[in-house]
């Protein structure tokens, strides 16, 4: 019989397949590169990614102003889920390569956060280019940066996880000129609202005269930024509008990259009081429930430390009697003349005793 | 360090591991089979269970991504766990006061196990969308009003205390 359990544990062991790497995805973060969870497997679970990578940059790029990249992921195959990692990174070592390292700002990544690894479904083969941008604030000391672009996928027949980077992409990044008309370096934009509400943002600008605000994809005209403030319209379904402001000023004029801020479902809500008010509530009243059940919970307790019947035995003995067993006073089962099995309770011997015994007398062994 | 993240799936994977080998343990207690060392392995591993339980639940308030509880399978998650918390502790106290392992004191024990289990399960539906739970309204949460929460407690720590005190006497 074992030696048949046996083997079915050792089939079922064998018909496993390996998988490699995360094929569901590991979610956004702030990620360094990694293998993917293939370097712990054998060699032929990984391999280099065939994609052509790329990023785009503005012309000019300001020293700690906000800019727009876009990263290019061209030609590639990947598993079923058409699912691949993109990484932003600041060297290829695999070790203090987060754009942060350089002075980099991920401020609106692909999908709405400010991580500078993402997941990305879309329609990856090779014939399609897959272009995503990225808003970033750039690094506070003017000079010359380098950016990478990872990327991690699966394969068509799955059971390969794969990996490819970018050659370097150099970007010059220049002193601010004195009146550039621009945001300032303190501004944050807003990534998400509520639906059904018109949303009032408040930008700081730095030697700008007047502005506009552009939405993407509107038929309407611009919108008037007045007392450094405009309004984007409210939304009725869930979904992104993307927005960037035009700043004139005495310097050369200056459109920021665009903004997308995302309409949200509002969130389950619940009164946290009461709900741990309620857990609270429920895990006393749930232990006077179980303690109040102890109707033979006295007689117990008092056999637990009655010894009578093990002195009675012994006593039996010492007096000379030879009785085959004692009759005792218990609940369980008589107790052989031999005394109780070695290491057992007079508790055990109450509640085990008998199938015990019934054990004995079967020949078999407990 | 480790993240919150890492923490709670070693804190839970503790706390269900224990909560299992109790359920079996309990099992075996119901039916009156298997080794003698049942009676003490069901409680000895609950008791294990509970001592993980709380690691368990404040690294799984600190893994979420948002703040607070925003979703109704977090909700579930805390009462139940609560409950079962609450039933095996009453079990645990139940035995040290000597009461019987009989069939019922067995059913609380998988009763509580059961809840256990059921409460991991919401987190790989939470975490992953995915669990075996398919038929579980996950998603309704009965929420007492404040008044009656307070009645349970009452009458809960009435309860216990009134045992506590005929145990001694």
């Amino acid at each position: 019989m074992r030696f048949k359990v046996g083997l079915v544990l050792l089939l079922m062991i064998l018909s496993t397949t390996i998988s490699t790497a995360n094929p569901g995805g590991k979610g956004d973060d702030i990620r360094s590169r990694d293998c993917a969870g293939s370097c712990h497997a054998s060699s032929s679970s990984n391999g280099i990614s065939d994609a052509e990578l790329d990023i785009q940059y503005p012309e000019q790029v300001y020293a700690g102003l906000l800019m727009e990249i876009e990263t290019w992921v061209n030609f590639v195959e990947v598993s079923s889920n058409n699912m691949v990692g993109l990484a932003l990174l600041v060297n290829e070592e695999g070790a203090k390569d987060l754009p942060g390292v350089d002075g980099w700002e991920v401020v609106t990544d692909p999908n709405g956060g400010t991580n500078n690894y993402v997941e990305i479904v879309d329609s990856f083969s090779l014939q399609n280019e897959v272009r995503k941008t990225w808003t970033l604030r750039a690094p506070a000391s003017p000079g010359t940066y380098e950016l990478y672009l990872a990327v991690q996928h699966g394969t068509p027949n799955g059971g390969v996880a794969m990996t490819g980077i970018s050659d370097a992409k150099q970007v010059v990044v220049s002193e601010v000129p004195e009146n550039l008309p621009r945001l300032s370096p303190e501004w944050e934009p807003v990534n998400t609202r509520p639906i059904g509400e018109e949303t009032e943002i408040t930008l700081q600008l730095l030697n700008t005269d007047s502005a506009l605000v552009e939405l993407k994809g509107s038929n309407q005209g611009p919108i008037q930024v007045v007392d450094n403030k405009f309004t984007i319209p409210a939304a009725v379904n869930p979904g992104t509008v993307e927005w960037r402001v035009v700043m004139i000023g005495e310097g050369p004029t200056q459109q920021s990259p665009w903004f997308r801020i995302t309409a949200q479902e509002p969130g389950w809500e619940v009164d946290e009081f009461a709900l741990y008010l309620q857990g609270f509530a429920l895990f006393i009243l749930c232990i006077g429930l179980v303690v109040l059940q102890r109707p033979k919970g006295e007689e117990i307790e008092s056999s637990k430390y009655d010894n009578t019947a093990d002195v009675t035995s012994q006593f039996g003995r010492i007096q000379g009697s030879s009785p085959a067993m004692v009759d005792l006073p218990t609940t369980g089962p008589p107790i052989p003349e031999e005394g109780l099995p070695a290491g057992w309770t007079m508790e055990q011997w109450e509640y085990y005793g008998q199938e015990h015994l019934d054990g004995l007398a079967g020949g078999g062994q407990q | 360090m480790i993240s919150a993240g890492t923490f709670h799936v070693i804190s839970t994977e503790l706390t269900i591991g224990m909560f299992a080998l109790a359920g079996v343990a309990f099992l075996l207690c119901a039916i009156q089979k298997g080794p003698i060392s049942r009676e003490p392995v069901a409680h000895w591993a609950l008791l294990g269970g509970l001592i993980a339980t709380p690691f368990a639940i404040i690294s799984g308030v600190n893994a979420v991504p948002s703040e607070g509880i925003d979703n109704p399978i977090l909700a579930n998650k805390l009462l139940l766990s609560m409950t079962s918390a609450g039933l095996a502790v009453g079990i645990l106290l139940r035995r040290k006061w000597g009461g019987e392992v009989d069939i019922r004191h067995s059913s609380i024990g998988m009763v509580s196990v059961g809840l256990m289990l059921i409460t991991a399960g919401m987190g790989g539906e939470y975490s992953r969308s995915e669990t075996l739970l398919l038929f579980i309204p996950k998603e309704t949460v009965m929420l007492f009003p404040i008044w009656a929460s307070i009645v349970l407690l009452i009458l809960g720590i009435a309860i216990v205390g009134k045992s506590a005190v005929e145990h001694r006497s």
